[in-house]
């Protein structure tokens, strides 16, 4: 046991090497927008689609599930990406490695949780590359354009849950939101004679939210749970001086959850966000997603299936997704810690756009 | 069983491991950034400003290169003095024992030329003697005409060349062509008439060398470690013997350039170049909406010849642009790093406008806004070439006067949404 404790840590320490900026999965249909929504779930939640997300006290979408947890714990995941991107005839290939979350929670009292941890909120790194010409000094003047965003704008998240009595828990949080793209714009001229255009700048996002759920056991088995969230506006600043004021959305969710034995288990959630208070070229989302756990100990067997909208992209209809994702955990050291692993393939589709995603999830929980 | 679990997470690691692939073409406008660089291109017609021309900053006795030309406008001819070995030399080597010197027997002068015309045919020099008081204040009309005769046969450098192996067996002239250089070295022998030791000089003695050529005729002579040098036969006094010594050879310790007519004065107009050397200083007015918030891509210096460059094909010249450290007027210390000097080529009779690219000046200004706004034009190699060029100067008309065509780009609003 003790050889597999070790080896989590070595694996643990050995990701922590690699990792690289906190942040989500990236989408071209967020280039235009604000970025990419965070999704705010564990591996174990996101192997079910996300069902599980509203009653799983590790991810950080709701408070509630929270006053259940029984002893200090830390979980953190990292997602790899392998995306192809098909626009206008021309299919890319991409690769992202992502570290979306990392969460610490505990008892302070007997009836109070906490948590602290942040997760993606929005993801903001991507590079597009063009090839285009201008008329210059009477001369048609080819050149590559390369436009690049590196960062992403964290959810830092604190948080509280109590359970009230046997059949209803509530929670509430609050989310600061921070985070820095450092951004480039460069311009390389076929004729040499125009020097390379290259600027950059590093934008620096700050915003509010307060969030509130509500946890509540129906019958033995069976459980609801609901949550809101609002955030106020994502200020963007480079050089200290406010460059963009953009309201961000209003949420809300809920899910059910039905474990008709202690080896099965399957929920269900929706959720919905006003995206469109974003701007032009932002849509109000619903989003979707049904899963099952089956077997309990050692390697329980998850799947899941999600759907919905992303908030960003061109025309009039919001770009849509729906992925299916499968997965199973191992725990180690006397139930002190465990490694969760996932698979997520995901397809968005928008106005000319078509996006497949392969995502290999892995995530640690130790509860020392 | 342990290996199935490493295995296991290596394929994890694996799987997991860190990779950033996020370059993707941009299917715009859909799927691009909402805001793009924006490039503006503008000529700033009345920008420069307070513009003068000044003259003498390298005078001919400071040039690398003595001149030699015959051209219309111009008569160019070097001059040069080897100072002498004294009034008594060793009669032998290792002996401290000195003789007095007699006479010469001959000498034996080496040239190098190091820019002419291979066109030009029957380029011929003769040479004369000068007195040996010639310095940096004698000028063409106190040399002109030379003061003594003819020293020797004049030299015809084609027919030199055309002897076998380049020498002459009659008059001792020999030439070696250094291709790699592109120079000529002359050998010339000196007789005792043309090499006369005057003891009252201490066999100090002075030249100046004229050209001539089928078409224009314009060369340049090397000075410094390629300069002129002297080996002298003479005889010496040895116990009432007269017997043959050679000296050491003697550089020259005066070279300079005398010219007629005099370098044309300056004017109204942009001079650069010609000897002694002429410069241009121009201030320009740099706007704030530049300096201040865009990315200068390309800037270019535009100047109409106000004349046609003078001088021959071969005295095409370099022009190079400075920034100045100081705008102090002529005396304006120009910075001579290659990071702040451009250059163009200025080709003798051309009328065409010339263009210099100057973006890393202009660059240079926007990132130091201390620094004083002022180009100066000079050539590059001042003062080794008789050409010279004019430009028309900020009070001519709108179309001649000098302007700058800037190339930038607006700083692109990151941030925004």
């Amino acid at each position: 046991m003790r050889r597999i404790a070790w080896l989590v840590i070595i694996v643990c320490a050995a990701q922590a090497a690699m990792w690289g900026t906190a942040a989500a999965q990236d989408s071209q249909f967020g280039v235009r927008g604000l970025g990419t929504p965070g999704r705010y779930e564990s591996v174990r939640a996101r192997s079910t689609g996300g069902a599980f997300t509203p009653f799983d006290p590790l991810s950080p979408l709701t408070e509630a599930p929270l006053a259940d947890l029984a002893a200090l714990t830390a979980t953190a995941m990292e997602g790899t990406s392998y995306r192809q991107a098909d626009v206008g005839g021309t299919t890319t290939s991409l690769r992202s490695t992502r570290f979306p979350l990392l969460n610490v929670a505990g008892r302070v009292a007997p009836r109070l949780a906490v948590a602290a941890g942040f997760t993606t909120y929005l993801d903001k790194s991507w590079d597009v590359q063009l090839r285009d010409s201008s008329q210059l000094r009477g001369a048609l003047e080819r050149y590559t354009d390369e436009l690049t965003s590196d960062g992403s704008v964290a959810d830092l998240r604190l948080a509280a849950a109590s359970r009230l009595t046997r059949r209803i828990a509530i929670g509430a949080g609050i989310h600061l939101l921070s985070g820095s793209t450092r951004q480039t714009a460069e311009r390389r001229f076929d004729d040499t004679t125009f020097h390379t255009v290259q600027q950059l700048a590093e934008a620096r996002y700050s915003g509010f939210g307060v969030s509130g759920s509500i946890l509540i056991g129906i019958a033995p088995g069976l459980s609801l749970s609901g949550w809101v969230r609002s955030d106020n506006r994502l200020r963007a600043k480079v050089a200290d001086t406010t460059s963009a004021l953009t309201d961000l959305p209003r949420g809300v969710g809920g899910g059910v959850l039905l474990a008709p034995s202690p080896s099965v288990k399957i929920g269900g959630s929706v959720a919905w966000r006003s995206w469109s208070r974003a701007g032009p070229g932002a849509f109000d989302t619903w989003s979707w997603a049904g899963g099952a756990e089956f077997g309990t100990g050692r390697m329980p067997l998850r799947l899941g299936v999600r759907g919905g909208q992303l908030p960003f992209g061109p025309g009039t209809q919001a770009p849509t997704e729906i992925a299916a994702a499968a997965g199973t955990g191992r725990t180690f050291a006397q139930g002190r810690a465990s490694m969760d692993v996932g698979i997520e393939r995901l397809e968005r589709r928008g106005t000319g756009l078509t996006e497949r995603v392969w995502t290999v999830l892995l995530g640690i929980t130790v509860r020392p | 069983m342990r290996w199935r679990r490493l295995a296991l997470i290596g394929a994890a690691l694996l799987a997991t491991a860190c990779v950033e692939e996020l370059a993707a073409p941009g299917e715009c406008p859909d799927y691009c950034p909402s805001n793009q660089l924006t490039i503006v291109d503008t000529v700033l017609g009345n920008n420069i400003s307070r513009d003068s021309a000044f003259r003498g900053y390298v005078l001919p006795n400071q040039s690398a290169v003595m001149l030699a030309a015959n051209l219309p406008g111009v008569d160019g001819r070097p001059i040069f003095r080897m100072n002498g070995p004294g009034s008594r030399s060793r009669i032998n080597p290792n002996d401290t024992t000195t003789g007095a010197i007699r006479s010469s027997d001959s000498a034996r002068l080496q040239l190098y030329i190091i820019r002419r015309d291979s066109a030009a045919t029957n380029l011929t020099l003769r040479f004369f003697r000068l007195p040996k008081t010639i310095d940096s204040t004698t000028t063409f009309a106190d040399v002109n005409p030379f003061t003594d005769s003819l020293v020797r046969r004049p030299l015809n450098i084609d027919t030199l060349l055309a002897q076998p192996n380049r020498k002459d067996t009659v008059t001792g002239d020999s030439a070696v062509v250094d291709t790699i250089n592109h120079r000529l070295v002359l050998s010339l022998k000196f007789d005792s008439t043309a090499a006369r030791y005057i003891a009252a000089d201490s066999g100090s003695v002075a030249y100046g060398i004229r050209i001539s050529a089928d078409s224009l005729a314009s060369i340049a002579i090397g000075k410094g470690t390629l300069g002129p040098t002297l080996t002298w036969y003479i005889r010496l006094d040895s116990s009432n013997v007269r017997v043959p010594r050679t000296l050491g050879t003697f550089s020259a310790a005066f070279a300079s350039t005398v010219r007629n007519p005099e370098a044309p004065p300056i004017d109204s107009t942009l001079a650069v170049g010609g000897v002694p050397s002429a410069r241009s200083l121009l201030r320009v007015a740099f706007p704030k909406f530049i300096r201040d918030s865009s990315q200068i891509i390309r800037a270019t210096l535009i100047l109409v010849p106000a004349v046609p460059a003078r001088g021959a094909l071969i005295d095409s010249f370099t022009v190079e642009v400075h920034t100045v450290l100081v705008d102090l007027g002529a005396k304006s210390p120009i910075a001579v790093d290659a990071t702040r000097t451009d250059t163009t080529m200025i080709h003798i009779g051309a009328t065409d406008t010339v263009r210099i690219e100057v973006t890393n000046l202009l660059q240079f200004w926007a990132a130091d806004s201390t620094q004083p706004t002022s180009l100066v034009l000079r050539a590059r190699d001042e003062a080794q070439s008789f050409a010279e060029v004019r430009f028309y100067p900020s009070i001519a008309a709108a179309l001649e006067r000098p302007k700058l065509e800037v190339t930038f780009v607006r700083r692109f609003p990151f941030g925004a949404r």
